[in-house]
């Protein structure tokens, strides 16, 4: 194994137990036990009756719609957490003074910046690893739907998570904390808004673009929302969606890559107390 | 082969200067003392040194390299003066992983990690988290990282800081004996006794600026203590 290699293992491995040991992580426990219990009430439906004006929807169409919607909330909830834990996972050890410690070892910006993404998004994925999981596993066994959205949805959730960690510990490199966390919570979720409301229209409207700031976030931002929901859209058998997901997938893996490398360069640039 | 060199390095922070074109190389194998009032640019030298930020003007190398290049801090052991030690590990996992950062491994790592914690008197502190160690034994676990891996390039910032004299004797003898084995070690401290037990050259910084430099014998003019040599440069 190579020495960067090396020193990248056990760092990122400090990293996540260094993200483990904060009381956020004690939230967010807490939060993927409400989400595997709210996921295991809301898709036991198998023996239910369903109608809708006086007609019967059959359980596999209520799960085409409640499974999507709630493997894309608990994405949403995975990218969120994500970005809270590194809004400070690089900015606090450099402020604090232990990065120094480290940083005098032969070890590069690059290497410890990316052990600390890694520690963060360990502690993230973790999380969204149980609660998707989870619920996809409940979804699947109960309402019999495909695996495979669920696997392209855990994998358009891990490239969302990275791509907003990184630029929320970007952020945390020329921000103070509270702008950050405000930047991540609002941010995330309005992105998602606009790729959702986005998504709305072209299945009620398939020729019409949504302007202004919503419009251009779905264009030009991250496709945190889309590329998740285009990934499990397949479940639903009233949604035509085919071939939606893999642009998206791209776009999403192109911003956390530019994403990766900002934070690198920006990190380049901090003067280390 | 100089072990570090800064030619003309200037640093500002913002409009401040801390270092104004300083001039300095220091030979692999000697030990030299960095001394100079508070504000005189002792911690932004050793952070240039170390590549924690660049020169505003002028060139650093450290062992022949930009200190910005990870590879040119192999073999460098660190003690900073403010420790900010990562509380939640154990003594052993900080040192295990410092072992680790400095390139050892399997066996090598354990049998060094309990020398030199048995070295620095803090081998039956290995097990304790190091938010639970006093400042006294938090700087001997320091210390203990620093000096693992044998360092060829002992770099410390105030190294008595929070000892007792027990403590100040075996740092010194800790610094005497890397000397000896042929490192380089840099000391930069307000205490100069220790400085003059421990060096064989001096820098003296005021203001950013290098006002008397070189073997402790010709800066220390006869007749004179280093104490008196440093008072006179820093009172120009």
């Amino acid at each position: 194994m190579s020495g960067a290699l090396r020193c990248f293992g056990v760092l990122a491995a400090e990293a996540f137990r260094d993200g483990l040991r904060r009381r956020f992580a004690f939230a967010v426990a807490l939060f993927m036990i409400a989400g595997l219990v709210g996921a295991e009430s809301c898709t036991d439906f198998s023996n239910a009756q369903l109608s809708l004006n006086e007609h019967t929807i059959p359980p596999e169409v209520v799960a085409g719609f409640v499974a999507p919607l709630l493997v894309g909330w608990q994405a949403l909830a995975v990218m969120v957490i994500a970005s809270v834990v590194a809004s400070d996972h690089l900015a606090r050890p450099l402020h604090e003074g232990s990065a120094a410690l480290w940083l005098a070892r032969p070890v590069s910006r690059e290497v410890f910046a990316a052990a600390r993404l890694a520690g963060a998004l360990g502690v993230a994925l973790g999380a969204g690893a149980v609660l998707i999981g989870g619920s996809s596993a409940l979804v699947l066994t109960r309402q019999h739907l495909p695996v495979e959205p669920a696997l392209a949805a855990g994998a358009a959730t891990a490239v969302g998570a990275l791509a907003v960690a990184a630029l929320a510990m970007s952020a945390s490199l020329v921000l103070g904390r509270t702008a950050v966390l405000l930047l991540a919570v609002a941010g995330i979720p309005y992105v998602a808004l606009a790729n959702a409301v986005v998504l709305v229209g072209q299945l009620v409207h398939p020729d019409v673009e949504l302007g202004g700031l919503l419009g251009a976030v779905d264009r030009f931002g991250p496709p945190l929302g889309t590329a998740v929901i285009a990934a499990v859209a397949p479940w639903n058998p009233h949604v035509e969606a085919s071939g939606a997901f893999a642009p998206a997938f791209g776009r999403l893996a192109l911003w956390a890559a530019g994403s990766v490398v900002l934070l690198a360069l920006t990190f380049r640039r901090v003067e280390i107390e | 082969m100089f072990a570090f060199e800064l030619a003309a390095a200037t640093k500002r922070y913002g409009r401040r200067p801390a270092l104004i074109g300083v001039d300095l190389a220091v030979p692999a194998g000697t030990a030299v003392g960095l001394l100079g009032p508070n504000g005189a640019g002792k911690t932004t030298a050793l952070r240039l040194l170390l590549g924690f930020v660049r020169p505003t003007r002028g060139a650093v190398r450290l062992q022949g390299r930009d200190p910005f290049d990870a590879a040119a801090r192999r073999g460098v052991g660190y003690l900073p003066e403010r420790l900010r030690l990562p509380g939640a590990m154990t003594l052993r996992r900080f040192l295990r992983v410092h072992g680790v950062l400095a390139g050892l491994g399997g066996e090598d790592l354990a049998r060094e990690v309990e020398a030199v914690a048995e070295s620095t008197g803090v081998r039956d502190r290995l097990g304790e988290r190091l938010e639970s160690l006093s400042k006294g034994l938090a700087q001997r676990a320091a210390f203990a990282a620093a000096l693992l891996a044998r360092p060829e390039l002992l770099v410390l910032d105030e190294p008595t800081s929070g000892l007792d004299p027990l403590g100040v004797r075996d740092a010194r003898d800790w610094a005497l004996a890397a000397r000896a084995r042929g490192a380089t070690v840099l000391v930069s401290s307000h205490v100069l006794s220790e400085v003059e037990r421990v060096c064989d050259h001096v820098a003296i910084l005021r203001e950013g600026r290098v006002v008397a430099a070189g073997p402790l014998d010709r800066v220390v003019q006869p007749g004179e203590t280093l104490e008196d040599a440093f008072v006179r440069a820093v009172r120009g």
